[in-house]
């Protein structure tokens, strides 16, 4: 039974101290409260930093520094506090570098709210475990024999044939019906690495279709996006060891991934805001009149600071670009600034949650409108690496991943 | 017998001593047991669920965070409740229920508020200071019969 | 209704957890008695609680505690050992409170003797600046 560490303020008067539970048993763990003594608490400061006003987030704090000296007491933690809480914010993000510098151990960084349910930590929870259970997997860097991925996105299916360590076909079509786009796509990747599906030895599949996907092809490995997209990111990225950051802005959500010697020491995992998505994007090519494969390119021409944008919004924020371009704004200026937009509100909101470690590798189909990693180069300060086959970087992992199964 | 809100909402010493004048103390665990034994809900530990921090919004607007809102479930009723009050300044090992100073702060304030006498006081050091304490407590409660 | 309450002795008291619960066994009362380390914890009728807290707070009027308790004794949600460790949060504040119930025990034993005057907390004065500017030539010079 894995043990995931709570540290967390606020999660039981929030209501959803049951959801938490829940999502952990799901996925075969169980939450767990390191003991501290009242002095550990009233002296927090001395071993961590710091004091503030409310006792719960020094709890917390004092489980942080009991987990760190005891690293045997948990194999993963999950940080949680209030959403909107400054005091929170602040002592979440400590805490989760606290624990990261100071050992192994996996954490999950998450801002919740009344509406928080088990499904949506069930992602987070299931990368947490993998990354605990399977980290012998986790270190395979090499892809042997002929295997396939695929990945089952919400906006796109993708997949690929891997043979002896290099890609030898892939597939990608829109998601319509989640398993005749499955069907779709790996027929396509099959064609072009002109292999029989029969003689596939192992197939992994991800993305938020796994579950119907993986039942339907009988596929050995059946895994969330986290774990498999960093693999995929670090092997084509040539950056296997060491640290690294995988940012995969994908059509419904987003992730961000501490990477360290392939494995996801943090991430967090964003998802209500199509205005941090790709979908922003594909909404200002159309309004461009460009297809979506060349707004990229025109980004790259434009200066985002010519557009005034008064939101992040999928609404309220093409609005503004729309009122730009009425008012004489140029399209790239406009594309750029939807570039920029969407980059921005992933800085701000997701990037502050995990270490961010060059290199630093863009994944995912919005990887390859150029305007968004020059963007994201601009807000940090640095160079941001786009992979070959970035967009099919869950195929990628899942292929290379499930070679490492058939070994037993 | 006049309702006297406690701030800690959950201190022993104080709910004893208001007990012992005769009074009756609002104190949260008595509403923590009417959420635990209700048989409806089965949300543990505390039977909490989003409906609380809901009910919270009587007292904090939505974008104060779901955990202040839903200990303000728990306690603003006790607040509305209250003929008077004892407030104790921060000690610094508060937890719990009492284990977020925003809300802290907002008991605070809407028990000031209100209107209704309030004793402040600090937990004491040593013992003359306990016993002004105890003492000021005495005569503060005797003052609401 | 069926309530929860502590009731919790000072340190200093000669009256043990032990004691308590052989007084709530030897009247009879109808209640569930839980020993701790602080004392103990009874579960049962409010009234027949109430009548139990009045009998026991007689034992040492001013070294026994009574504290309301949400859950009932031993409630599994609120176990350490079923919910993974970790003592619950209001353990700390019992803690806190109970290493002032010496202090709080002899100034209620107190109250029936002569009123004397608390020590007045010690002033807290900030340094007059002319004073502050010439300790910092002194230190300095």
């Amino acid at each position: 039974m894995i043990r995931i560490a709570e540290l967390s303020c606020g999660a039981e008067y929030s209501g959803i101290q049951k959801e938490i539970e829940r999502a952990a048993e799901t996925v075969g763990a169980k939450i767990v409260y390191p003991e501290v003594s009242l002095d550990d608490i009233l002296n927090v400061e001395e071993k961590f930093g710091v004091r503030v006003s409310s006792g719960d987030l020094n709890m917390a704090m004092a489980r942080a520094v009991r987990i760190v000296e005891n690293p045997d007491l948990a194999d993963a933690v999950i940080v949680m506090t209030c959403f909107r809480c400054a005091e929170a914010a602040i002592i979440r993000s400590e805490i989760r570098k606290f624990i990261h510098e100071r050992s192994r151990i996996p954490v999950l960084s998450y801002s919740f709210t009344e509406r928080t349910t088990a499904e949506t930590l069930l992602t987070r929870m299931e990368a947490l475990v993998t990354t605990v259970k399977y980290r012998g997997l986790l270190g395979r860097e090499r892809q042997t024999g002929l295997t396939a991925g695929i990945d089952s996105g919400s906006t796109t299916t993708k997949s690929v044939v891997m043979r002896d360590n290099q890609v030898i076909g892939t597939g990608w079509v829109p998601t319509t019906e989640v398993i005749k786009s499955a069907e779709d796509a790996f027929a396509a990747a099959l064609k072009e690495a002109g292999v029989q599906k029969e003689e596939v030895q192992g197939l992994g599949v991800t993305g938020y279709g796994r579950f119907l996907v993986g039942k339907h092809f009988n596929a050995r490995l059946v895994q969330e996006e986290i774990t498999v997209n960093s693999k995929g990111a670090v092997f084509l990225a040539d950056a296997q060891q060491g640290p690294a950051t995988v940012i995969d802005i994908g059509g419904m959500d987003n992730k961000a991934i501490a990477v360290q010697d392939g494995i996801p020491g943090g991430f967090t995992m964003g998802g209500i805001c199509a205005g941090a998505s790709g979908r922003f994007l594909e909404l200002t090519s159309r309004r461009l009149g460009v297809d979506i494969t060349e707004l990229g390119k025109l980004a790259l021409k434009g200066n985002y600071q010519n557009v005034a944008m008064n939101s992040y919004c999928i609404v309220f924020g093409t609005q503004s670009l729309v009122n730009s371009l009425s008012m004489g704004c140029k399209p790239e200026d406009v594309a750029m600034a939807a570039c920029h937009s969407v980059a921005e509100q992933v800085y701000e909101q997701q990037l502050q949650e995990v270490e961010v470690k060059e290199p630093v590798i863009m994944v995912g189909g919005t990887s390859l409108i150029e305007g968004l990693p020059r963007a994201m180069e601009e807000l940090l300060h640095l160079k941001v690496k786009v992979p070959p086959h970035a967009q099919y970087i869950g195929a990628v992992g899942s292929a290379l991943l499930v070679s490492g199964l058939l070994e037993g | 017998m006049a309702k006297v809100i406690v701030y800690p909402p959950t201190s022993m010493i104080l709910s004893d001593l208001v007990e012992r004048t005769g009074h009756k103390a609002l104190v949260v665990p008595e509403q923590v047991r009417k959420l635990v034994t209700s048989t409806e809900i089965e949300s543990p530990p505390l039977n909490m669920t989003p409906e609380e921090p809901k009910k919270g919004l009587r007292y904090a607007a939505v974008d104060v965070p779901s955990g202040v809102r839903g200990r303000m479930a728990l306690i603003g009723p006790l607040i509305e409740e209250a003929d008077a009050a004892i407030i104790m300044e921060d000690p610094g090992w508060l937890t719990g229920c009492a284990g977020c100073n925003r809300t802290n702060e907002l008991v605070r304030l809407l028990i000031r508020t209100k209107g209704i006498p309030v004793l402040d006081l600090k937990y004491p050091e040593n013992d003359s200071q306990a016993r002004e304490f105890v003492r000021k407590i005495k005569a503060f409660l005797e003052g609401l019969k | 209704m069926l309530v929860t309450k502590y009731i919790i002795t000072s340190t200093e008291s000669s009256i043990l957890p032990s004691d308590i619960a052989m007084k709530i066994y030897g009247s009879g009362y109808d209640l569930n008695v839980k020993e701790t380390c602080f004392g103990v914890i009874i579960n049962g009728e409010e009234k027949v609680v109430n009548e139990a807290v009045r009998e026991i707070r007689a034992l040492d009027p001013a070294g026994i505690f009574i504290k309301d308790r949400g859950f009932p004794p031993g409630d599994p949600r609120r176990c350490r050992g079923r919910r993974g460790g970790g003592a619950r949060p209001g353990y700390y504040m019992i803690e806190s409170e109970s290493k002032l119930l010496p202090m709080i025990s002899r100034a209620l034993a107190s109250e029936a003797g002569p009123e004397e005057k608390a020590e007045a907390p010690l002033e807290r004065k900030p340094l007059d600046i002319k004073r502050l500017e010439e300790i910092i030539e002194e230190e300095l010079s």
